[in-house]
């Protein structure tokens, strides 16, 4: 363990060095959250006014949220990555070393998204304050919760993208997959919360990584309550679970694979 | 009549100052400070129709500066230009009908394309009529021998191919002044000979002005009749390529192995280069001594080998260069 | 002087043509490349529909109305990311000295450097846009004038991206200026101007502007109208004037200047 936790550590620190570029990509993250609030401002005719149960408020929360674990996720680059290793044989070197390489990919890639998930987390708090004015009624208790519910999205998140990359290992191009899980998550997970699509296909999404990923939080900072803290942790431990094995599976799958066919 | 005419060219350039780590930059988006640096020093030459003109110096000595201002890319701070009789600031686009430019490490050319569509491409740019086009492309095609791989797709020629394409696609237009920047650089001996005779068939059969510039000693030796060498932007040495040698050749380099030791001392007109006991290295200003001086100061007896050999142009120029920095001190 | 037009037009067509033939060197890259960006544009359906559920109008849109503006969106900014897309990497070829090659050529140095490169997705962004006309407004006007404003708006996007890509010749490390500003206008572009209140509309008209962009068109393509129409001509060309003036201002202190260091 201890070596995953010093791969983290170094990856934090060397990417110190892009906290500017880090809060110059937090305009676009800016911008989208400015139209998403005018059109819910638009969209709900008076403030009190509650729509699938969400306010006005809520829904605007609901998006800061969701948009934080998106936006600070960084998953086309780790997706990218995985690809480019497995294709141009670079994950032969990780095979031989005393680590697996899953442990590496989600140890790196946290530490690589670390500062950004802080510097989103602080600065989206603050747009949506200044959009709106308050909080949600939370206390120090559920604040933690919370955070623990989107540190395990951004793990499941970051488990799902490594399983996609991996891919490479039975298909020529993997990207087209990254890029239809990208679809799923911003339309079905980020813009609205799963109460607004129709009641047939809301059991379906609830099963979804949609749920665990960015549903689960945002939900729970916009309407805390503990039984759906537990139910949301629970499937998302469940989630972290079937997530690595299916990496560990298609990993030494695909290393079998390369021996075979020598790369 | 002069075809490039440079009359007290000056160039300075401002220079960001930046301090270092984070503080440092915040400050230089705030305040940046500035350093001149006199890229080019009030230069004055003159190239005549149809030469062949060496254009050297070290690196950062204002080469490629005094290149873009000749070619239009920069404009002087002070001085005046003129190409063909063309201000190159005031008529870039009339003067490039009249000029071709080879950057050596910088590509003109579409690489997935073949070399005859790039040159049928740099034909409408320069706006010569198809049928023009197409004689012109024949007949430099003949010249600088590309029929092999005319129709393959440059990515796939190799280096020496390319270049061959790339000065081509810049006399396409029958400019009348050629400038080539580094053209041969990273090519090997070879390659670089051919390129070489190339270009002199070119200066031959049209009668093209050759600007050149290189780091390559073997270029200049071996293309050009007159030579300029600039360090730190002023102007060291404007001469002919004979002079230049005549001038260094009064020097030999006697190289012997010797038998027994001999203890040897600078004298007017011999300099001892290295004195490791057995084996020496003595200079030789044949304008002050002979070289059989130099062999009976040795004592022609104990001599096991000897070899004497004139100084190589490298060196000259790279003394040329040292010289002009002490007098800077 | 016509000559002089028409062999630039020549110039810029067959660099636009060669770079085109460059991408579809790797034919399934082009096409998952095209297809993707259209598949991309129609997920965001999904969005409109949930919304058009709640209101029978969105910002004064119906649901039709809203296609086509994404139709339009994705037209402009095809036309501009497709023909012009070196217009938005400007500024990284200031700052790394990579507008000699250009200006030893006899041809118009803005032109020439904006052309020689495409954008292939952009192909898939023009395509989508012709679906939605085809789909949600289809009359033959219609297709006549969709083409007009994508090329207009296409041109007013790519004057835009000049003007703040063009800033690099001035200053340092503005390219995270340009960025924003052309993400804005594409932000911007997707959604009903009637759900913005205030300043900002005016800023729509102004120094933002996708009012003659995106929603006037959008407004043409249901009802056309001669006034309008003009109106959106006579701003385009104020920006290919506006974009021409600043380029070449800043081209002047290229060729002059002194702060770039790494040309030297």
């Amino acid at each position: 363990m201890r070596k995953y936790l010093f791969i983290f550590k170094s990856e934090v620190m060397s990417n110190l060095q892009y906290v500017f570029n880090i809060i110059t990509s937090f305009i676009g993250y800016f911008l989208i959250l400015f139209v998403l609030l005018n059109l819910w401002k638009y969209m709900y005719s008076d403030p009190s006014q509650v729509i699938n149960g969400y306010t006005m408020n809520q829904m605007v929360w609901y998006v800061v949220v969701t948009e934080i674990l998106w936006g600070s996720l960084g998953g086309r680059s780790l997706s990218k990555k995985i690809c480019s290793d497995v294709r141009s044989g670079n994950i032969a070197y990780n095979m031989n070393k005393p680590y697996s390489y899953i442990g590496y990919c989600l140890s790196s890639h946290l530490g690589s998204l670390a500062i950004r998930f802080i510097l989103y987390t602080v600065l989206g708090m603050l747009v949506g304050f200044m959009f709106l004015g308050s909080f949600p009624t939370l206390n120090i208790l559920s604040v933690l919760c919370i955070l623990i519910t989107g540190i395990l999205a951004t793990i499941i998140s970051t488990l799902l993208i490594t399983s996609i990359g991996l891919l490479s290992f039975f298909i020529e191009d993997a990207h087209p997959f990254y890029w239809l899980y990208s679809k799923v998550i911003l339309v079905l997970g980020t813009i609205f919360p799963i109460e607004y699509f129709p009641k047939v296909i809301q059991p379906i999404l609830n099963y979804s990584p949609v749920y665990v990923v960015s549903y689960g939080p945002a939900k729970l900072f916009v309407d805390f309550n503990y039984n759906s803290f537990i139910s949301i942790i629970l499937a998302q431990i469940i989630y972290i679970f079937i997530a690595y094995t299916i990496c560990n599976f298609m990993y030494k799958k695909g290393v079998k694979n390369l021996n075979v066919n020598g790369g | 009549m002069a075809i490039i005419e440079v009359k007290n060219l000056s160039k300075t350039f401002k220079v960001k100052l930046k301090e270092k780590g984070l503080k440092g930059s915040l400050k230089s988006i705030i305040k940046p400070k500035y350093k001149s640096v006199k890229a080019v020093k009030n230069i004055s030459f003159e190239v005549e129709k149809g030469e062949m003109i060496a254009f050297i110096g070290p690196n950062g000595a204002g080469k490629s500066t005094t290149i873009k201002m000749l070619t239009g890319i920069l404009y002087p701070d002070k001085g005046d230009i003129k190409v063909m009789g063309i201000d190159p600031k005031k008529e870039r686009k009339k003067l490039a009908y009249e000029i071709g430019t080879v950057f050596g490490q910088k590509e003109q050319l579409w690489t997935h394309l073949t070399p005859y569509d790039n040159f049928k491409f740099f034909g409408a740019i320069y706006d010569i009529p198809e049928s023009r086009v197409e004689k012109k492309i024949a007949e430099l095609a003949m010249l600088f021998e590309l029929d092999e791989f005319i129709n393959t797709p440059v990515r796939n020629l190799s280096l020496g191919q390319r270049i061959r394409c790339e000065i081509v696609a810049s006399l396409i237009h029958e400019p009348k002044v050629l400038f080539l920047d580094e053209p041969t650089i990273g090519l090997d001996p070879v390659v670089k000979e051919n390129i070489r005779t190339l270009i002199k068939r070119m200066n031959k059969e049209y009668k093209t002005t050759v600007f050149l510039t290189s780091h390559d000693v073997g270029d200049i030796e071996k293309l050009c009749k007159r030579v300029i060498i600039i360090n730190n932007g002023g102007i060291v040495l404007d001469d002919s390529m004979e002079n230049l040698k005549y001038h260094y050749l009064n020097k030999k380099i006697v190289e012997a192995k010797m038998r027994e030791r001999v203890n040897l001392e600078d004298e007017d007109g011999i300099t001892i280069l290295k004195d490791k006991g057995y084996n020496l290295k003595i200079e030789v200003d044949l304008e002050k001594r002979s070289v059989s001086d130099a062999i009976k100061l040795l004592n022609p007896d104990n001599i096991v080998d000897i070899n004497i050999s004139n100084t190589p142009l490298e060196n000259i120029i790279s003394d040329i260069y040292k010289n002009e920095n002490k007098d800077d001190e | 002087m016509l000559m002089e037009v028409k062999n630039q037009f020549k110039i810029s067509f067959l660099s636009v043509k060669y770079a085109l033939m460059r991408e579809m060197l790797n034919k399934t890259t082009f096409i998952t490349n095209v297809l993707f960006m259209i598949l991309n544009n129609a997920s965001f359906i999904v969005q409109w529909i949930v919304l058009f559920s709640l209101k029978d109008n969105v910002g004064g849109y119906t649901f039709d109305q809203v296609m086509l503006l994404w139709g339009i969106s994705a037209g402009t900014y095809g036309v501009s990311h497709f023909f012009f897309s070196n217009s938005y990497h400007l500024s990284e070829l200031i700052n790394n000295g990579k507008l000699d090659s250009f200006l030893v050529q006899p041809k118009n140095v803005l032109l020439s450097v904006i052309t020689t490169d495409v954008t292939t997705s952009a192909l898939g962004d023009i395509i989508y846009g012709y679906l939605m006309v085809l789909i949600f407004g289809l009359t033959p006007l219609n297709l006549l004038l969709f083409t007009v404003f994508s090329i207009l708006g296409g041109i007013t996007l790519t004057c835009i991206s000049i003007i703040l890509n063009s800033l690099s010749f001035w200053f340092s490390k503005t390219d995270v200026i340009a960025d924003t500003g052309n993400n804005m206008m594409t932000n911007f572009a997707n959604y009903p101007d009637g759900i913005f209140k205030g300043g900002i509309k005016l800023m729509f008209f102004t120094i933002l502007p996708v009012a003659f962009v995106n929603h006037i068109p959008v407004q043409l393509l249901t009802k056309f109208n001669l006034g309008l129409f003009l109106i959106v001509v006579l701003v385009t060309i104020i920006f290919i004037i506006l974009a021409f003036t600043i380029f070449y201002k800043g081209l002047k202190r290229y060729s002059s200047s002194n702060l770039m260091v790494a040309r030297i």
